[in-house]
């Protein structure tokens, strides 16, 4: 099993050959796509046993001259923060192909599926890849079938929201490239120039202040894109609500982890200095991203919107957690992104369920479900809760950590943790103010005579659910295990970040 | 001439054989077996001479020093055979539906290969300049083919008046450099030079006018006025073809120009190409945003990509590697824009030109196949990995932003953004619309169905192991060194 990593690639780039060969043969199709992303699913679980908890460096790693005339590998390994990242990322491909099995999509099944399974290749990828041309290469390579999948299969309004969000991300990522090679043309001399993130590491400080200043900023750009943050985060909402289901799934709960993922891997520990530069804004647009989702989504019609916009908020406590620089605040991001995955997963879920059923997606339109649908009900409330903090579900850990790590937050000037830290717990609040509201006016009230004899939760549905429900629960009352694997990472990743010598340079 | 002079051009002698047989063929069969038998014997020629490049012992001289067998001449005779080749392939179909002559048709593209065939063997001003006219004046007629056709007709007559305009400008930018040095040989005119220094009124003069010269040969902004119209109104096979070959002959001899025989001035002349690049990719890309046929916008788009070409160009100071980029930028180029083009064939049927962004609606549905090679081809020229395109720009932005030109860097990341639009809005049209129905029939054709699976397979395969094909540039780029 010394190439695990590279079968994680492989798995579901095979799976599309006997996609493309039965093409025509929907059954065929659905089960090719099911059965690839399960063993997709277990290879990666069996990455996540193979690895040793309590180490801080790459593990399973995979290094093998790529583009030699340029000094690129193909590079790939794994800490403590991608080995969870990407059994949630299987699993959620899973679910959303199983669920896409349902009915939900009509028309050309083979080439959406295709598209998933491609999809599949670049998100494991990114979260896999330690050089940058290759991270690179991955983060774009989820860019095209995202596109086709939002701009096929989508809403009414598809084709202006996936060519903004193609748009928007391209934007980010093509700076980011730039970044990249200069990073490469500053690496070292002439044939020894390299964009290996473990040799870049082995050898701090050979970029200055001023370098970066600017290239820090290009990466930051394009992950602030990706995550969103607030002003960037306008693609967002557009591309859920014109999602299908199975997209919106997979975009919220997989794409925007690339964002915060690529601010951890590279952008952190490669510019210390940048990072230090930029700190008070990023903050900044955190907290305002967590108070300004957290208000947008009071206000909100449109579940689907509504559960966009809160996602802008809690992506705000992933970087929050990110840019105060202490470990219970890089451990909290990390969770709040797991959570996040799984949480936000499931409540797009269960919207589309919503809409495949009543074909309403307003909140006016919608009201007393509970008293037809006590398994819908139980289930979507569960997910509310999580995603609103309750403690004892897995939304709580990862907000409360965050939290923790921006009230210890102290900058040598500017505001400190006790402005930021009350000014964030407030979005957690807010948080429950438009998660219960809208709960309330979903499932109780009057139910309207349409739907008193829809149907409850199928048994496919249900089997969806369960494995996100699961582990919303258990992640929520016991989350040491993870933690155990994250933070000599994120401590890793904090000493590269926090390099006295580095930093004083400035 | 002796026997190993001969030897040194055989490549080209076996194009130009295979040009004559062809228009022999022509005249001497029947019009079915004519269709059936002259792309077999073009392609066959053209893989003779791409087979026949290894033989001639590399990097001597022949002709008395007129021309030069290097590293790079072999990295351009195998490309142009390759595009020449493409541009066969496409085709067959398309000439026999609009009944445009295919002898004709065959013999003028191997003709105008053989031209570009003798630039890139140019170590003299005269040899370059013959080779150039050898490749252009092919290059009208091809535009001019379709005799029935007004566009085609006003595309040729545009093509033919500008293109000799530029002709007569290089010309006499090549006469003042011979006045400067009394030779016409790179080398001597490279030392003419030197001595002269660059605050020379002659040399100056000499400079400027050669540039506008190849500026508009390779359709640089604002010299590109011309490029529209003529690949918007040319039978679109030959659009596919003039909008690579000639070009990607232009940028061989913009490099053994400016940096063979004009090297010595690099450092004052490469600001200039940098905003050259600058506002050529803005310009081409900002005009391509508003353009509802497709052929129209990836005429202009191709005036983009000369811009994209030109800041590699500029970043001459970086060495081996920014000459290397312009190769492998104008190889990746001659296959997704000739694909690109080609791809048009399918829908581009009688009376139309090219076609309109509507016409592509729903096209994903009725050649599935035809529309993933589009998709492939256009996904290249946006430069999203893993593609061919991709890889280009890396190798393009690598030596611009090590001479330092960080501000263009920037500049061509925002434009493969504003193409980004554009290209991925025909996409949209493919595949999101649902045709109409009373869409015209497509052509059906399996060679130029085969021909650009071919071209999109080899896009992704070079765009995902792209190191052969970029040390072979490094190596063709070595004559450049100094």
């Amino acid at each position: 099993m010394d190439h695990l990593l590279t079968l994680l690639v492989l798995v579901p780039i095979v799976g599309l050959i006997p996609l493309v060969l039965f093409r025509r043969d929907v059954r065929a199709v659905k089960q090719v796509a099911v059965i690839t992303t399960f063993v997709e699913l277990v290879v990666s679980l069996v990455m996540l046993a193979q690895f040793h908890v309590g180490e801080a460096a790459f593990q399973l790693v995979e290094s093998i001259p790529w583009i030699p005339s340029f000094g690129i590998r193909y590079e790939l390994g794994v800490d403590g923060i991608s080995v969870l990242l990407i059994p949630m990322t299987t699993l959620l491909t899973f679910i959303a192909v199983l669920y896409s099995t349902g009915g939900s999509i009509k028309t050309r099944l083979g080439e959406y599926m295709a598209a998933f399974l491609l999809l599949e290749v670049g998100m494991v990828g990114v979260f896999m890849a330690l050089d940058l041309f290759l991270f690179y290469v991955f983060f774009e390579l989820m860019l095209v079938p995202m596109y086709l999948i939002i701009g096929i299969w989508g809403g009414p309004r598809k084709v202006y929201a996936t060519l903004k969000f193609v748009l928007f991300t391209l934007a980010g990522s093509l700076l980011m490239l730039v970044g990249i090679i200069a990073v490469y043309l500053a690496s070292g001399d002439v044939g020894n120039r390299t964009l290996s993130l473990p040799e870049l590491l082995a050898h701090p400080g050979r970029f200055n202040g001023n370098f970066q200043f600017w290239v820090f900023l290009a990466f930051a750009l394009a992950f602030a894109i990706k995550l969103p943050m607030v002003p960037f985060h306008t693609w967002l909402p557009d591309a859920h609500v014109e999602a299908p289901t199975a997209g919106s799934i997979v975009l919220a709960g997989v794409l925007l982890k690339a964002g915060g993922y690529g601010f951890l891997r590279f952008a952190l520990p490669l510019f210390p200095i940048g990072t230090q530069a930029w700190l008070p804004i990023l903050i900044l647009l955190s907290v305002v991203a967590i108070l300004y989702g957290a208000i947008v989504s009071v206000v909100q019609k449109d579940l689907k919107k509504l559960v966009a916009y809160s996602s802008v908020a809690h992506m705000g406590f992933v970087t929050l957690g990110i840019f105060v620089l202490n470990q219970q605040g890089g451990v909290g991001a990390v969770l709040q992104m797991l959570n996040h995955g799984f949480v936000t997963g499931a409540l797009f879920l269960f919207v589309g369920i919503l809409y495949e059923k009543t074909h309403r997606r307003q909140i006016a339109d919608l009201g007393g479900l509970a008293n037809t649908w006590p398994l819908y009900t139980a289930f979507f409330g569960v997910f509310v809760f999580a995603s609103l903090g309750l403690p004892g579900l897995n939304g709580f850990i990862g907000e409360f950590l965050v939290l923790l790590g921006t009230f210890k937050f102290d900058p040598a000037n500017g505001p400190g943790g006790l402005f930021w830290g009350p000014a964030a717990a407030l979005g957690v609040i807010l948080a429950a103010v438009y998660m219960l509201w809208m709960f309330q006016r979903v499932m109780y009230g009057t139910i309207r005579e349409a739907y008193r004899n829809l149907p409850d939760l199928t048994p496919l549905e249900v089997v969806c659910a369960v494995p996100l429900l699961v582990l919303t629960v258990l992640l929520g009352i016991f989350p040491q295990p993870a933690i155990a694997i994250i933070s000599p990472s994120v401590q890793r990743i904090l000493a590269f970040a926090t390099d006295a010598s580095q930093v004083v340079l400035k | 001439m002796t026997g190993s002079d001969v030897l040194a051009v055989l490549p080209e002698i076996l194009v130009t054989a295979t040009a004559c047989l062809v228009l022999l063929v022509d005249a001497s069969l029947d019009r079915r077996s004519a269709r059936l038998w002259l792309p077999v014997v073009t392609v066959l020629g053209l893989i003779g001479a791409i087979l026949s490049g290894p033989f001639v012992i590399a990097s001597h001289t022949a002709f008395g020093g007129f021309i030069v067998i290097d590293t790079f001449t072999a990295f351009f005779r195998v490309l142009f055979c390759i595009l020449a080749i493409f541009a066969t392939v496409v085709a067959p179909e398309y000439l026999s539906r609009r009944s445009i002559p295919a002898g004709d048709y065959y013999a003028t593209v191997l003709f105008s290969t053989v031209g570009a065939m003798t630039i890139v063997l140019a170590t003299d001003l005269i040899t370059i300049f013959v080779g150039l006219e050898l490749m252009t004046i092919p290059v009208y007629v091809l535009a001019g083919m379709a005799r029935k056709d007004r566009y085609s007709n006003e595309a040729a007559l545009k093509y033919f008046l500008l293109g000799a305009f530029s002709s007569a400008l290089l010309l006499y930018g090549f006469t003042w450099l011979y006045g400067i040095s009394g030779t016409t040989s790179f080398v001597g005119v490279a030392d003419a030079v030197t001595k002269r220094g660059f605050n020379d009124g002659a040399t100056l003069v000499a400079l400027a006018l050669v540039t506008v010269g190849l500026a508009f040969k390779a359709a640089v902004v604002p010299f590109h006025q011309w490029t529209p119209d003529a690949y918007d109104g040319a039978p679109t096979p030959a659009t596919a073809f003039m909008s690579v070959a000639p070009k990607a002959a232009a940028f061989a001899a913009i490099l053994r120009i400016m940096i063979g025989a004009l090297g010595p001035l690099g450092l004052d002349w490469s600001a200039v190409f940098a905003v050259l690049a600058a506002v050529t990719m803005t310009g081409g890309n900002v005009v391509a945003l508003v353009q509802p046929n497709v052929k129209r916008m990836l005429a202009y788009s191709s005036i983009a990509h000369t811009g994209y070409i030109l800041a590699a160009v500029a970043a001459y100071k970086a060495g081996a590697p920014a000459s290397a980029a312009v190769l492998f930028y104008v190889f990746a180029y001659g296959i997704m824009n000739l694909g690109a083009f080609a791809c048009l064939i399918y829908i581009d049927l009688d009376g139309t030109r090219g076609a309109t962004l509507d016409e592509l609606n729903g096209f994903a549905r009725r050649n599935a196949g035809g529309a993933l090679a589009f998709a492939v081809f256009l996904i290249s020229l946006t430069g999203i990995p893993p593609t061919v395109g991709f890889v280009a720009k890396v190798f393009i932005l690598g030596p611009v932003l090590d001479s330092g030109l960080v501000w263009l860097a920037v500049i061509i990341a925002l434009n493969a953004v504003l193409a980004a639009f554009y290209y991925l809005r025909v996409v949209v049209h493919m595949y999101m619309y649902d045709p109409d129905t009373n869409a015209p029939r497509l052509l059906n054709s399996r060679l130029l169905s085969a021909g650009l699976g071919l071209g999109a397979l080899a896009t992704v395969v070079i765009g995902v192991v792209p190191d052969s094909l970029y040390r072979w540039a490094l190596q063709a780029a070595v004559p450049f060194i100094r």
